[in-house]
């Protein structure tokens, strides 16, 4: 059961983590680090921090974000992401379909959450 | 001083250790990749520095994942994306494989890609082998429906095609096979990477 429970959790962090990571970059550029403590303070979403990247490289080859190398003060150069214009308009239309989606199993699980019988 | 030599040394193992996971991306990718999360290690490392003095590489590594398992992430988002833009039936039915163990509708289309396939290499064979067998090499129909291929003894029934069956048997077993990959190609594009993953289950630490 403990099981059944883990991998349904690790299915849906998956299936979530492109929204949420379009979401982090909403109000402006990030770069990786930033995301993932974004990611870790606001969500479940990260486990492994790895993970992440990967994610970041898919959204990026797919042209809804862009990243952009800068030198920093920590003597290691970082990428900045930011949404493109393609990517501005998949994320709203993403948080549109992920409200309405939650908001209609929210209503389903009600019941089960106040312990009523059906 | 000697700590940190041995912790950079961790970090580098760790690091060759993905650069293996990565072989077959491309080099600038994979040298990005790799600056990357050099980066965030040492960034995460410096941070921890100061609060806590019980090995914080160990920490960052761990937190970060296994190389096996972020290398498996970037391998089958490439795998999926070269797949959608290649026309090698080889790569096509490795994408194809790991989707079919992941879902059912996977596995339907890996059985359908796999009948397509099946049915041209089948074609092309009689094609090729009738020249060397005319007798037993074709197309026949008789009672118990049609039945192409090889036979000993001959089947009962009256053959269709008879040295039409090369040309044919090379058309379509050539269109058989290019139509499959077609289908297969464009029934990849609407997978989820995530169901293309080599990852099952997520370890202990992972996503």
């Amino acid at each position: 059961m403990a099981e059944a429970l883990d991998n349904w959790e690790a299915q849906i962090r998956k299936g979530w983590l492109d929204v949420a990571i379009l979401a982090t970059l909403w109000q402006g550029r990030l770069y990786g680090l930033e995301i993932i403590r974004e990611l870790e303070t606001r969500s479940d979403l990260v486990v492994a921090e790895g993970t992440v990247y990967p994610v970041l490289t898919r959204l990026r080859k797919d042209g809804l974000i862009e990243g952009k190398w800068e030198e920093s003060e920590s003597g290691h150069p970082r990428r900045y992401y930011k949404l493109t214009s393609a990517g501005r308009n998949r994320a709203q239309s993403l948080a549109r379909h992920s409200h309405e989606f939650l908001s209609k199993i929210d209503a389903l699980i009600q019941p089960l959450l106040k312990g009523q019988a059906s | 001083m000697i700590e940190t030599r041995q912790s950079d040394e961790q970090v580098e193992i760790y690091l060759a250790k993905l650069r293996e996971q990565l072989g077959g991306l491309p080099a600038d990718d994979v040298e990005e990749i790799l600056r990357e999360l050099r980066g965030h290690i040492a960034e995460r490392v410096a941070q921890s520095d100061s609060k806590r003095n019980a090995a914080p590489v160990d920490a960052v590594l761990r937190q970060l994942g296994t190389p096996e398992q972020i290398g498996s992430l970037y391998r089958a988002d490439a795998l999926a994306a070269h797949a959608r833009a290649s026309f090698s039936p080889s790569l096509i039915i490795q994408a194809t494989i790991r989707w079919a163990t992941r879902t059912a509708v996977g596995f339907l289309a890996f059985l359908a890609g796999m009948v397509g396939y099946a049915l041209g290499v089948a074609l092309i064979v009689c094609a090729i082998l009738k020249p060397f067998f005319p007798a037993d090499v074709g197309l026949w129909i008789s009672r118990h429906g049609m039945v192409l291929g090889a036979e000993l003894p001959r089947p009962h029934g009256h053959e269709l095609l008879g040295w039409w069956i090369i040309p044919y048997g090379l058309g379509f077993g050539l269109a058989f096979i290019l139509g499959t990959t077609v289908l297969l190609r464009w029934l990849l594009r609407f997978v989820p990477r995530a169901a293309l993953s080599i990852l099952t289950r997520a370890p202990q630490t992972g996503v």
